[in-house]
């Protein structure tokens, strides 16, 4: 009972509605990036090179904003080298996608080590500011009022209607689909698959960040796989916005459950109880997995 | 007035000469067919002129003007449109989607849908295309997807229009469907240019006739001086085209080797097959024409076992069965392995698979059934359409099934090639195999039929036993055509009235 009634609590949607925010991001970046018929694995590498770029520019100057726009750079910059890798050099998309992943992993590591003789996270630092007006609504005000979950509220509609109803969306699902086809008719198909990768790119830091900045510091292995759930929650949401957006709050539920779970204490063993998104996301790739279509072109190099 | 002229075009790939000196023009509104064999240079000298390729020597003057194209986009600029022979559609696109994509109307940033659908539903209502702009791509037929194709070139407003083998794909009605559309293109003052090696469809449409022949223009006529024997010589050389006058009988024993009764099959909900009924007979060739997609591949499918959800008797004495499937590409081959390894592959009782067998399981079949290919180890998609057919045929034919499945052995198949099939099937007849021949192609169901059917939404409609279609007579022979013709898209005596 104490727990069917913590589930209906707003409490537990804000808690939702937090979990959701990255996966969705995540999800998002990755459908451009295969609508453009680039497989992109390292939606996970971005995120924690854009969580780390956040953390260090925040530190180093002392400002939020300023965190924010730098690690936005960071991500796209690193989307370009991905572009260099799978695009002008035609490099396997999921070996370059692990390779980058390994790497961003890496990387982070070192650089928390080097600078700051932590074996494992950065010293804290400040959140991003918040719409103040709505911070104190009592329980969702901190959902509320925060840009980057608005933002990714917003994206369900703008991501339809860029992919469907505007002259770039059509493009860039052109050369995912058929890049023979769209080459024939003049469109420029490696350029249009640079612009879905940088879009993948964008998206995937704003994630990146959100976590960062909602934690206050970063921590090594902190994105804990979320990348891969997000890159899940596409192929389950079968490369359309909106079905994503019902899976990316299906995972971002039982997330909030099993924390719920862990919290009110049962007699399932916790480890059993932390398997639980996970095995969500095995059973339905196992149920949805047979009727889903990816971009006829995806993950061919061009 | 000439709208094209092609001076000493010379275009090379390696050691092969593709096109060799080739001087001739083309005049304005005209309908101008180029004809020769697979691997004459026919669609490589009009992709020059469409800008997929650049010419070695030579120039290209289109209206006047001397044409240095870099890219099909600059052909399209020039208002030059191409049909290719492999389509250039996207799956999952809707129609709308697939024709502007490209060349977009907006209406700020948004694609102004309800304006390309005005623009498109005029076209499609001139020239009868008989299209929905809404359905996706994968929902149309072969010949709806090439008008599709068309609708495109319309949208841009090409007025030189090229296409490559268009009616490779196309049942003889979709033909005439296809020939009236370009006598409304010639209406309109568009100038035509038609690759093809069907010497009929030469002979009704064109106007010019240039004929090329191993690189090299070899000949030029029109309409007037049109002479079919003559334009069949030039195409092939000094060749000879096998005649099938020898004897193909089989005098063997008779016997019934597979029946289908009564099958009824469901898709969707929708019948593909009714009651559909055929008897196999050993030594005899059994022909099934009709308009693609009434139900022949199902009833390929049934035959071969890979559809096991019919009712009805199926009655096989034979578990010996072969397959030569309408799509080569994607059903017959595997088109990056080589030609030995597309044989062994179906090779039962193999000891063990080496380079060594392989290329001997190749020469075999390219000394046996004069495969061309550029090297022994070449991929089968470094073949020509014939000589795939030919190995796949050879494949096939070498396994000594009984039962044997031909679905548009001849389809994108050359003339010298064609005939070299055809002998093929015969000789397998011969040996007394019973054999199940699938076609469009209505010449090539009579030349090599002993019995055939009419197959309309999935049931044979009639059936005609060699004495009633093997006819000497002219006007008995149009009328019986005519009346098949009928068949096949389903007009039947009663509806007549």
């Amino acid at each position: 009972m104490d727990l069917i009634s913590q589930i209906i609590s707003l409490t537990f949607l804000a808690q939702v509605l937090r979990l959701f925010t990255p996966y969705f991001l995540g999800a998002n970046a990755a459908n451009f990036s295969e609508r453009s018929g680039v497989v992109n694995i390292a939606i996970e590498g971005f995120m924690i090179i854009s969580a780390m770029g956040y953390a260090l520019f925040t530190i180093f100057s002392g400002s939020a904003v300023v965190g924010f726009f730098s690690a936005i750079l960071v991500g796209i910059l690193f989307s370009l080298l991905f572009s260099l890798f799978v695009i002008k050099l035609k490099i396997n998309q999921i070996v370059a996608g692990v390779g980058f992943n390994l790497l961003m992993a890496g990387l982070v590591k070192f650089l928390i080590i080097f600078l700051f003789q932590s074996s494992s996270n950065t010293p804290r630092f400040d959140s991003l500011p918040n719409i103040y007006f709505l911070e104190n609504i009592p329980f969702i005000g901190k959902v509320l009022s925060d840009y980057i979950i608005l933002f990714s509220f917003a994206l369900i509609f703008i991501s339809n209607f860029v992919l469907f109803k505007t002259k770039f969306g059509l493009r860039l699902r052109s050369v995912g689909e058929n890049p023979e086809a769209g080459e024939s008719l003049g469109i420029k198909v490696r350029l249009y698959k640079l612009y879905g990768v940088i879009i993948c790119g964008f998206l995937a830091s704003l994630g990146g960040i959100w976590l960062a900045s909602n934690q206050n510091s970063f921590s090594d292995g902190m994105i804990a796989g979320r990348g891969y759930i997000a890159i899940a929650a596409m192929i389950i949401g079968k490369w359309k916005p909106v079905n994503i957006f019902v899976a990316c709050i299906m995972f971002a539920f039982f997330e909030a459950l099993e924390i719920s779970l862990q919290i009110s204490g049962t007699f399932i063993p916790s480890q059993i109880v932390q398997m639980l998104p996970y095995l969500i996301t095995i059973l339905v790739l196992i149920g949805f997995i047979g009727k889903t279509k990816p971009p006829a072109a995806d993950g061919i190099p061009y | 007035m000439n709208i094209i002229e092609f001076k000493n075009i010379t275009k090379k790939f390696g050691n092969l000469t593709a096109n060799d000196n080739v001087t001739f023009s083309i005049k304005k509104n005209s309908v101008h067919c180029i004809v020769g064999e697979n691997g004459a240079g026919k669609s490589t000298l009009m992709k020059i002129l469409f800008g997929v390729y650049r010419q070695d020597e030579g120039i290209i003057t289109i209206k006047g003007k001397e044409a240095d194209f870099s890219s099909p986009l600059d052909a399209i600029d020039c208002r030059i449109g191409m049909l290719h022979q492999h389509f250039m559609l996207i799956e999952d696109f809707t129609v709308l989607e697939n024709v502007i994509l490209g060349s977009e109307i907006t209406r700020n940033i948004k694609l102004d849908f309800d304006k390309s659908e005005k623009i498109l539903n005029e076209y499609i209502e001139k020239y009868n295309l008989d299209l929905s702009l809404d359905k996706k791509i994968s929902e149309l037929s072969i010949s709806e997807q090439q008008k599709v194709e068309i609708l495109k070139l319309l949208y841009r407003n090409s007025d030189i229009i090229i296409f490559d083998e268009p009616t490779a794909v196309l049942s003889p009605i979709e033909v005439i469907e296809f020939f009236k559309i370009i006598y409304q293109f010639k209406i309109e003052g568009k100038t035509i240019i038609l690759i093809t090696h069907k010497l009929n469809e030469v002979k009704e449409i064109s106007e010019y006739v240039s004929v090329l022949r191993r690189g090299k223009l070899v000949y030029e006529t029109d309409a007037e001086n049109l002479d079919i024997k003559i334009l069949s010589k030039e195409i092939v050389g000094d060749v000879d085209v096998k005649n099938d006058s020898g004897n193909y009988e089989y005098e063997g024993e008779p016997g019934v080797l597979a029946e289908l009764k009564n099958i009824n099959l469901k898709k969707n909900k929708l019948n593909v097959l009714n009651n559909f009924d055929i008897k196999l007979k050993k030594g005899e060739i059994y022909g099934i024409c009709g308009v693609e997609g009434n139900g022949q591949n199902e009833v390929i499918d049934i035959l071969y076992g890979l559809n096991k959800n019919f009712t009805g008797d199926l009655n096989i004495h034979t578990k010996k069965i072969s397959l030569v499937p309408d799509d080569r590409i994607k059903k017959g081959m595997i088109k990056e392995f080589s030609v030995g390894e597309n044989i062994i592959i179906k090779k039962k009782n193999l000891k063990s698979v080496n380079s060594k067998s392989i290329l001997k399981a190749a020469n075999d079949v390219i000394i046996k059934y004069d495969v061309r290919l550029p090297e022994v180890n070449a991929p089968m998609e470094s073949l020509s359409g014939g000589n795939q057919q030919k190995v796949i045929i050879a494949r096939e034919v070498e396994l000594d099934n009984d039962l044997l499945i031909f679905s548009h052995p001849t389809r994108g198949v050359d003339i010298a090639a064609s005939s070299f099939i055809h002998s093929m099937i015969l000789e397998q007849k011969k040996k007394g195999k019973a054999i199940l021949l699938v076609s469009s192609d209505l010449d090539e169901i009579l030349k090599l039929s002993d019995r055939f059917g009419v197959i309309n939404k999935g049931c044979i409609v009639a059936e005609f036993e060699k004495n009633q279609f093997n006819l000497q007579d002219e006007t008995e022979k149009t009328i019986l055509l005519e009346s098949i013709g009928k068949l096949m898209i389903g007009i039947t005596g009663e509806q007549k009235n």
